[in-house]
């Protein structure tokens, strides 16, 4: 274990992150590694630099990684994008793009959807506080409060309750919607869960056979099985083989890091120093140094030990449960059986099995743990974010500790807290502006092949340091990465060939993989040999499957595009090229493999050669897909709430006798199927189905139509008259729109009836009351009337149920947030009428959801009176009036 | 839109650099935020009429090009990139046509350090090229606010030139670049451009302490009595004053200075300036402001012992810097006991479990203490041991692995487990098998 004798020259700054007042002069190019001080005058030479491989080139078999296991049963949701929390609008005269979050888009969503959830609970708190008469009424109003329409008290008291209720609501909602979509968003920028990977590769007795473990199961965030354990046989020659069924372990939570040691001369040695589980072998070997191997798995409460042996089912030897969370478990490379925990706390224990006694059967109850530091706040500046991590290092009772902000190294034999900094957060490291470390590991094992065992690997979101824990604070190396997104898994592979680089993976969760070369035998300092190598991704897999229709394209798509959370690599031995299998677990469960060979004869002056997809590599991934488009979508994770029509139904079903009942219309809406004039009882007044017309967004049609007949300037002239004079619909109308004014059309001749029956308080008419559209032809007005006619009072509010459950996106946002002012000037405009009866669909159909919610009463009442202005205006019209009134609110 | 949103999500400096990096509320940077920004769409704001938003995704669109072609190794490819790259320079951005010499000449460098077809003239031409433009910027903008940023790219510009000269074995005109940096003198002195230009004086102080050993070696060829050696050692001692003050302006400065260090104690050494190496080692092996470099103290050790220095000296200069790796916090005075200490603490370490010497001067050591019955010695060394050295390293494994690899290595390790452990332990099992 020799010290560079000499190390590169580098400044040492003292100071925060972002001192970049002197630059960083020591690292720049990967070339500029190659570039150290030469220990003696340098000879002359010809031409090309000393010292660097130029050709060191690992070649991909294939253009992509193929997939290796069928894809599994349970159907598999990407989850939330950046699309569904962001705010779409664009914000503008700003250098910088930024990221806002859309809270109303998502607020009222939420209210659409969950209204149930955002309202019932209200309702039973202030059950309490409220004395009133209609105990049964509240009752009905607590538990239906968004659809409050069942009777006039409720939707008074729903008016006035609405300000209250609202202001709270809101309030209340918002917090909490915040709060989670900022969690949300957090969360899909930086997911640490799965750092460090979850897929190992456990090597077998013999050289190319081992046993892939990974956590299997659909949704591995969801309760899912415990790591699944696959054989699988490589050969230098052929893709790996499969053998038999994986092996399951089932647990009660997800699996979020796998990591595994052999551990040598297991046997006789082990019993004699009171070895781990010699009870729980079933077997015991006699050979002495069959190697087997151990395999720590974290889970987000509970951190599990298996032991791997030759045959069979893993034996499990204990189970420790963390209770605010585990963020990092590591194996030591120095003792079997030991191992780290760190927990959410700032904690981090030596988990040491073996030396508890270990009951004969079943899982031991308690791991002799140690706590060998604790510390909620963070190393080096304050850091929000829980995540620790910690790894062994050359001196096994030395660990290191790390956080977001640096790495400790910390002596578990001295007093507790003592240590010193490995890796700053700062200027030491010419750090940026916003730099944090996400992921730390000790690169030392226990074959010291060409390089030192005192190396530790710190990756932050921009580069990739290199540090030796005998020289503290001052990176070797340091290399721009440029992952666009979080590294997951770095891992350091033996050198392929004797003296030779060893290989460094870098996998970032968007699927890319970087293969870096490090070299730094004896007494030179580690540094970069050769330029760093992007690896193929699963994404460039989507050539080698067949071309689908654009729904399942995007689904396979989406599929391989799923966030890689684990990378096992091993380097094979071979006879003439050594060979690289690369094995990449998706968060969809899909373990894929790919095959790379260091290129035999490096000419520099040849092209990179270019893979190509070979038959059989094709019909590996035709199989694959025909098995994925097997699997059922996922069920949606929310369908619109369906509420006990059947009870409501029940219990009107007596009031049903007055009035002429159109049986027809009865069958219909109990076959669900098109309502006709027939079923009706009525001549057809118009042979038009109540389709919606057409709209002006069905402008492909009519542009083809008018193409058709060779009259598209014609057309095109007549559009852009159209759409700027006045009086015509603005083309945002969308087929819900009409669709909502069908239904407003239809409760406004309800409503017309109502007029002109005696004069009712203004509260049993008035709330009702729809403005005729002025904007809808009347011939649509006509052929829909009959429609409506003759609906029991009771259908007719499960229809309006119905309609209004259709979102009504296009007009939300502007009827939720409708300040007073806007509503009173909301008049006079046929647009701004149509909005204002989307908005007192709301009002009505939901005393208080968002429509509602912003409107103080005193607005209320004023668009109250508008709608009552409106009708009369209507009625002293020339609308005729077609049917007798037979029912209304 | 919520203010919340305003407060969680804030962009970065905008003033700095036009970085694709936002912070997030924790103060984290994501350079992976901008392209979920991009999937929403409709975001990509930039000031300046459209020409210019253009331009700007058309140069970043040019960039990840030439990044993914370099990562691909297709020298040829990012070359033809790097090509239409150059448009950058006439960008209206100031602040991108600034930052832009840098990034041209990292990525160029790069491609052309690897380019199967580019010689050492098309490198130097290069450089040269990125020089003037960085200077003729400079004289452009002549700005207090951005010189310093200026010259620090242009300086490591330079450098790093030098640095490929040097490697291809041209000293001359390493060393005449370098002068040339140091020339760059304008503007206001800050605390950086000085620590610039010391860094630029010591590579060149250090291509002279080149030359100056390569006329050591020749005088070492010569015979004292002749003529020759004479004007040779005259030649040398200018040299090394030129050298001298070279080097020792940056080895005051904080830093790790391996090379500078022990080519200028070398010189020091060579003309007798005994206190001044010792002043220089000393300082950078126990300056606080230093970091802490087990090479400063093997220097200074290395210096000691040639100087034959009394032995307690050197062991503690030794144990000081075993210490410093090893984190223990211990103090004792008694010199074998110091030693069985520093044996104790090499062989914990990973690296050091296969060290003959190391186990071997343990064995003979740990007879000695309990012949001279300093027991609790052993036992105190011991007593934080004895739980996990079996393990470590009297495991049935590494008995059977160290017999087949080093028979003398297990034979050493076999005899001090017996005395540390007793007969009864497997590890003296397999050697009674043997024979033992």
């Amino acid at each position: 274990m020799d010290f560079p004798s000499s190390l590169p020259p580098s400044l040492f700054m003292t100071g925060p992150l972002g001192l970049s007042d002197v630059p960083d002069v020591s690292f720049m190019c990967s070339w500029r590694d190659a570039l150290t001080l030469p220990e003696s005058p340098p000879q002359a030479s010809e031409n090309g630099a000393p010292h660097l491989a130029k050709g060191l080139l690992w070649e991909p078999d294939t253009p992509g990684p193929l997939p290796l296991l069928p894809p599994g049963p349970d159907p598999w949701d990407p989850g939330l994008t950046a699309r569904d929390l962001l705010f779409r609008g664009g914000y503008h005269f700003r250098r910088q793009p930024r990221a806002v979050l859309d809270v109303t888009e998502q607020l009222s969503q939420f209210l659409w959807d969950h209204g149930d959830i955002a309202f019932a609970p209200l309702g039973k708190l202030m059950l309490e506080n409220f004395k009133l008469e209609g105990a049964q009424a509240l009752y009905f109003l607590i538990h239906f409060c968004p659809w409050a329409y069942l009777s006039y008290r409720q939707r008074r008291f729903s008016i006035l309750g609405g300000p209250v209720l609202a202001t709270s609501l809101a309030r209340l909602l918002g917090e909490l919607l915040h709060e989670e979509l900022a969690a949300r968003w957090e969360q899909l920028l930086l997911d640490d869960a799965f750092t460090g990977g979850a897929l190992a590769w456990v090597p077998g007795r013999m050289p190319g056979a081992g046993q892939l473990v990974y956590p299997a199961g659909g949704a591995l965030d969801r309760l899912s099985r415990g790591p699944d354990f696959q054989k699988v046989s490589l050969t230098p020659g052929s893709e790996p083989r499969v053998l038999g069924d994986p092996g399951h372990i089932q647990l009660r939570g997800p699996v979020r890091q796998v990591v595994t040691r052999t551990v040598q001369g297991e046997g006789k040695a082990h019993r004699h120093l009171r070895p781990l589980l010699t009870d729980l072998l079933p077997d015991h070997n006699p050979d002495l140094l069959c190697p087997s191997a151990l395999l720590a798995v974290r889970s987000d409460y509970h951190c599990a030990l298996w032991k791997v042996g030759k045959p069979g089912q893993p034996a499990p030897l204990q189970v420790l449960q963390v209770e605010k969370g585990a963020t990092g478990i590591s194996l030591s490379p120095h003792l079997p059986g030991e191992l780290t925990v760190c927990s959410r706390s700032g904690a981090v224990c030596l988990w040491n099995p073996q030396d508890g006694p270990s009951p004969p059967h079943g899982w031991p109850v308690s791991p002799r743990l140690r706590q060998v530091y604790k510390d909620p706040e963070t190393l080096v500046f304050r850091d929000p974010s829980p995540w620790r991590w910690a790894d062994f290092t050359a001196h096994p009772r030395v660990l290191t500790v790390g956080d977001r902000t640096g790495v400790k190294l910390v002596d578990t034999q001295g007093p507790p807290g003592c240590g010193l900094l490995l890796f700053r957060g700062g200027a030491e490291a010419s750090c940026q502006k916003g730099e944090r470390v996400l992921l730390t590991q000790y690169l030392g094992d226990c074959s010291p092949e060409s390089l030192q065992p005192t190396f530790h690997l710190v990756c932050t979101q921009f580069s990739l340091y290199l540090v030796d824990e005998r020289l503290p604070l001052v990176p070797l190396l340091k290399w721009n990465h440029g992952l666009s997104s979080t590294p997951v898994v770095a891992q350091l592979l033996p050198p392929p060939r004797p003296g030779c680089p060893r290989p460094l993976l870098l996998a970032g969760q968007a699927g890319e993989l970087q293969l870096l070369h490090i070299t730094g035998e004896g007494a030179s300092t580690p540094r970069l040999a050769g330029p760093p190598q992007s690896l193929p991704s699963r994404s460039n897999s989507l050539s080698a499957f067949p071309l689908l229709e654009p729904k399942s394209q995007w689904r396979l798509q989406e599929r391989l595009s799923a966030p890689t959370i684990g990378l096992a690599a091993t380097v094979l031995p071979s006879a003439s090229t050594p060979v690289l299998s690369l094995f990449q677990l998706s968060a969809a469960g899909d373990v894929f493999h790919q095959r790379l060979h260091l290129q035999a004869d490096p000419r520099p002056d040849s092209p990179a050669p270019t893979a190509s997809w070979t038959p059989r590599a094709t019909s590996r991934c035709s199989r694959w897909l025909k098995t994925l488009l097997e699997v059922p979508l996922t069920p949606p994770m929310w369908a619109a709430p369906t509420f006990s029509h059947r009870r409501l139904l029940g219990s009107f079903e007596s009031r049903e006798v007055e009035g002429k009942v159109p049986e027809g219309l009865r069958t219909a809406m109990a076959e669900g199927r098109l309502l006709q004039h027939r079923d009706l009882g009525l001549l057809p007044t118009r042979e038009q189905p109540p389709a919606p017309e057409p709209g002006p967004e069905d402008e492909l049609s009519e542009r083809l139509e008018a193409a058709w007949e060779g009259q598209v300037a014609a057309w095109w002239e007549r559009r852009q008259g159209g759409s700027s004079g006045p009086g015509k619909q603005p083309k945002r109308h969308k087929r819900r729109t009409q669709l909502s004014s069908t239904f407003s059309s239809l409760s406004g001749r309800l409503d017309l009836s109502d007029a002109t029956s005696p004069p009712r308080s203004p509260d049993r008419t008035v709330p009702e009351a729809r403005p005729q559209p002025p904007v809808t032809p009347p011939s649509q007005e006509l052929t829909q009337g009959p429609w409506a006619e003759g609906i029991p009072s009771e259908r007719q509010q499960t229809l309006r149920d119905y309609m209004a459950e259709l979102p009504l996106q296009g007009d939300t946002p502007g009827g939720a947030s409708a300040p007073s002012s806007q509503t009173s000037s909301i008049r006079g405009t046929s647009s701004r009428q149509q909005t204002l009866r989307d908005c007192t669909v709301k009002l009505q159909l939901r005393g208080d959801t968002a429509g509602g919610a912003s409107m103080p009463s005193s607005q209320t009442s004023s668009v109250r009176a508008t709608l009552s202005r409106q009708q009369a205006a209507i009625l002293s019209g020339s609308q005729p009036l077609r049917k007798k009134p037979r029912m209304g609110f | 839109m919520s203010d919340f949103s305003e407060e969680l999500v804030r962009p970065t400096t905008e003033d700095e650099q036009g970085e694709t990096c936002v912070l997030s509320g924790t103060g984290m940077c994501f350079p992976w935020l901008q392209k979920h920004i991009e999937t929403v769409g409709k975001t990509l704001v930039a000031t300046g009429g459209k020409r210019e938003k253009d331009f700007a995704q058309t140069t970043s669109a040019c960039l990840s090009f030439i990044q993914e072609a370099l990562l691909k190794h297709q020298w040829q490819q990012a070359a033809e990139y790097m090509h239409s790259y150059l448009q950058i320079l006439e960008d209206s951005d100031s602040n991108k046509r600034q930052g832009a010499p840098e990034i041209i000449w990292r990525l160029g460098s790069e491609i052309l350090y690897y380019h199967p077809k580019s010689s050492l003239e098309t490198f130097n031409t290069f450089a040269d090229r990125m020089k003037n433009i960085g200077v003729m910027n400079y004289l452009k903008v002549r700005s207090d606010l951005c010189d310093g940023g200026l010259f620090s790219s242009l300086w490591q510009i330079s450098l790093q030139h030098a640095l490929y000269l040097l490697h291809h074995g041209l000293l001359e005109d390493a060393n005449r670049n370098l002068s040339q940096a140091e020339t760059w003198r304008y503007g206001e002195k800050s605390s950086s451009k000085e620590v610039l230009i010391n860094l630029i004086q010591a590579y060149k102080g250090l291509l002279q302490y080149y030359t100056w050993s390569k006329k050591k070696m020749e005088l070492s060829q010569l015979d004292e009595d002749d003529y020759a050696y004479n004007t040779a050692s005259q030649n040398m001692l200018n040299h090394s004053w030129k050298t001298s003050i070279n080097l020792c302006a940056l080895i005051q400065i904080p830093g790790v200075w391996d090379p500078f260090v022990k080519s200028y104690v070398e010189m020091l050494e060579f003309y007798g300036d005994q206190d001044g190496a010792r002043e220089v080692l000393t300082n950078y092996a126990y300056d606080e402001k230093f970091p802490s470099n087990p090479n400063a103290h093997i220097y200074l050790y290395g210096f000691l012992k040639r100087e034959r220095a009394p032995r307690e000296k050197l062991i503690s200069v030794l144990k000081l810097s075993i210490e410093k790796n090893m984190i223990l916090h211990r103090k004792k005075e008694e010199h074998h006991k110091l030693g069985l200490e520093v044996l104790f603490g090499v062989l914990d370490f990973a690296g050091c479990t296969k060290n003959i010497t190391a186990w071997k001067y343990l064995a003979k050591y740990l007879r000695q203490t309990l012949m001279g019955s300093h027991l609790a010695w052993v036992q105190e060394e011991w007593n934080s041991r004895k739980n996990w050295w079996p393990r470590f390293h009297f495991s049935y494994f590494w008995a059977k692995s160290d017999w087949k690899d080093d028979k003398t290595l297990a034979c050493e390790k076999a005899l001090v487990a017996g005395i540390l452990l007793g007969k009864g332990i497997c590890f003296i099992f397999f050697f009674s098998g043997h024979g033992f």
